[in-house]
């Protein structure tokens, strides 16, 4: 019982809630007026034919004279066997679409989280046990430009700077270069950075506050009054309590830049990764891919606030499985 | 004893810069404290006995807060000593014990954890193993009961007064000279807070240690103390061996604390006013604008020097300089309430 109960009953309700979400999915795409059905239908207008039986024959086609039970059905089926259908402007299974997309997105949002999970705390750490001083201030001040200047803007300027002018990275990614090659790591450091400016100023103004907090906190003193170095108060007495409430921030603000900055970022920087690949399938209205890639961001911000829940629970020891 | 003091404070004085000016929480006390033996520090809420037990050891933040004067340890001088200096006293030859056991402990590692660290900070070279095994006989020591299976539970899971125990035996780590006690039993309820003093007693024997205890409750420093120091305002108002303030308070804003004690004259009303601000004090006495016996003198110059009532006894009131008579405070109380004396208890 405990800890153990509590982690399989929260991922009993990740999986619930991921299905709930997909039938709503499917649902408002059922209710949507297919484009294929409606490409048949004009272009049979256009030839002279029966624009009726055409959409009729599209339908068919793609099986949606079927009941919506059965649709349903197969759907569900087709989602939880990773077989979500047909990419018709990339001419391969969604999956396939998909993971190739991700291994470009991969190799920026790797190094940029694990940037970000550490600068991002301890900036705030920085700020606070520096508190008021210009510090202090020069910290708080870079870390709120990156928070507030719009991600795809800052994109832009420094790839003018960078790309156009000083022409030390491509203006469009370079998707021949190996991923663990200098290249790469220098066409890649722009929208990491761009990404990594963007995302640590909240995670940075969460753990000034708390971290200010826990340094006039009752134990802090006492750690102090025990002799412990100055150091070890901040790393060891300060910022571990200042990881719980953080962690909460953290996971939430990454996920959310992760599925709507990096669109922005890639679409900018020209990166073939998933954010690029939802946008393109909108434009394109490849309806397959469309579902499939907010599929995949859906499945990510679950499993992060799945993951959320497990460290909060690991990281305060007050926090009780009993009753929850 | 011809031994000097295990501590001597001379003008020790503590300032903190605000936005409102400099707050000046303690201003220039001095007290001794000889080993082995317990000194109160007793004054109501904000009367500076928390920031000057706190300055000794500079445990207080600085800044905004600046520390002056002079404190000696065992013959070393300490304020002037730097921070790394210090951290080797701090929880090593002098430790502390405070006011709220609810937070004084991290509640994200273990008391074990925090007790092995205290051990550790001071002897690195003892394993973890041999710290925890230590840990596990100071927690006996303060009557944790079932200390070994209790080392790895966190603080949530004590009570307040267990918590307090575990702070105490954290404290006792490296066997201290002196035990600095802000408020210890403050935040207890009665039973456990008799609990405590009692434990503190045996400790002090036990572990031959001096106690600075800081208090605002009269009827604990009857209890436990050899010396008290009377503070106000961040002033020394009276000094001396506790039968000498129980039996005969000099100064007004003493005499004015023992009559608030329940059953006596002042115990519903307390006393009339409150603290004068620590950025700009009252000219004089600091006590004078809420003393019935103020007389012009005491509204002018600084605070008046400590006049010697006995060896051990010293009243900082105008009314007991040459030229006064001293009988105006004490009559009027006597015929008041002629019980006033006599209110040490002889546990």
């Amino acid at each position: 019982m405990g800890m153990e109960w509590y982690i399989v009953r929260r991922v009993a309700w990740a999986a619930i809630v991921t299905f709930i979400i997909v039938s709503v999915t499917w649902g408002l795409m059922a209710a949507a007026p297919n484009p294929e059905v409606q490409k048949a239908a004009t272009q049979a207008a256009m030839d002279g034919e029966d624009p009726a039986a055409a959409a009729d024959l599209a339908r068919q086609r793609a099986q949606l004279d079927r009941p919506l039970h059965e649709r349903f059905m197969d759907y569900v089926v087709g989602v939880y066997t990773l077989n979500w259908g047909w990419s018709s402007t990339r001419n391969q299974p969604v999956t396939q679409a998909l993971i190739e997309s991700l291994h470009y997105t991969v190799q920026y949002s790797v190094p940029w989280t694990i940037l970000t999970v550490l600068i991002g705390p301890l900036v705030g750490l920085y700020s606070a046990a520096n508190q008021y001083s210009w510090k202090d201030h020069a910290a708080t001040g870079f870390a709120f430009f990156g928070y507030a200047i719009p991600n795809f803007f800052f994109g832009i300027i420094l790839l003018l700077l960078f790309g156009v002018q000083l022409r030390w990275i491509p203006i469009v990614y370079n998707t021949d270069v190996a991923v663990f090659s200098v290249e790469n790591a220098i066409q890649l450091s722009v929208p990491i950075f761009v990404l990594v400016t963007g995302s640590i100023g909240a995670i940075m103004r969460v753990s000034r506050n708390e971290s200010a907090e826990y340094t006039n906190a009752d134990f802090v003193k006492t750690a102090k009054a025990k002799g412990v170095s100055t150091y070890r108060i901040y790393f060891r007495h300060v910022l571990r309590p200042t990881m719980v409430p953080l962690s909460t921030t953290i996971v939430g603000y990454l996920l959310a830049l992760f599925t709507g900055s990096s669109l922005l970022v890639e679409v900018v920087f020209g990166i073939p990764g998933l954010g690029r690949t939802l946008y393109d399938a909108v434009i394109a209205q490849d309806t397959s891919l469309v579902l499939g890639s907010v599929l995949f961001f859906t499945f990510v911000a679950t499993i992060g606030n799945l993951i959320q829940d497990m460290v909060y629970t690991v990281l305060d020891p007050r926090i009780s499985f009993e009753d929850r | 004893m011809s031994e000097e003091p295990l501590l001597t404070v001379e003008g020790l004085t503590t300032e903190f810069t605000t936005d409102n000016g400099v707050l000046t929480a303690v201003d220039g006390i001095d007290f001794e404290i000889e080993r082995g033996e317990t000194l109160c520090l007793v004054g109501e809420s904000g009367s500076g006995k928390t920031v000057a037990s706190e300055s000794i050891t500079r445990i207080v933040p600085t800044p905004p807060g600046e520390v002056t004067g002079s404190v000696t340890f065992d013959g070393q001088e300490i304020i002037s000593m730097s921070e790394s200096e210090l951290k080797e006293i701090r929880g090593g030859r002098i430790a502390h014990v405070f006011q709220n056991p609810q937070d004084a402990l991290n509640h994200c590692y273990t008391v074990g954890w925090q007790i092995v660290e205290a051990i550790q900070t001071h002897e690195p070279n003892t394993s973890k193993q041999e710290a925890r095994e230590r840990a596990v006989g100071l927690l006996n020591d303060v009557g944790v009961a079932n200390a070994a299976a209790r080392l790895d539970d966190y603080p949530h899971e004590f009570s307040g007064g267990q918590k307090q125990r575990v702070m105490i035996a954290m404290a006792l780590v490296t066997n201290p000279d002196l035990l600095i006690a802000d408020e210890p039993t403050t935040a207890l309820d009665v039973t456990v807070q008799a609990q405590i003093l009692n434990l503190l007693e045996e400790l002090q024997e036990e572990y031959n240690m001096s106690i600075l205890f800081v208090t605002h409750d009269l009827g604990v420093v009857a209890g436990i103390a050899d010396q008290v120091v009377v503070m106000y305002a961040g002033k020394v108002m009276e000094r001396g061996g506790v039968h000498e303030i129980f039996d005969e308070p000099s100064h007004p804003y003493t005499r004015a604390l023992l009559e608030c004690l329940p059953g006596k004259s002042r115990s519903a009303e307390g006393i009339p006013g409150s603290l004068p601000s620590p950025i700009s004090p009252p000219d004089g006495c600091r006590f004078a604008p809420r003393c019935d016996y103020a007389v012009e003198e005491c509204r002018a110059g600084d605070q008046p020097p400590e006049e010697p009532l006995s060896e051990s006894h010293a009243v900082s009131c105008v009314h007991y300089q040459q030229g006064y008579d001293p009988a105006v405070i004490r009559e009027e109380v006597v015929q008041e309430d002629g019980a006033t004396t006599g209110g040490v208890s002889s546990d």
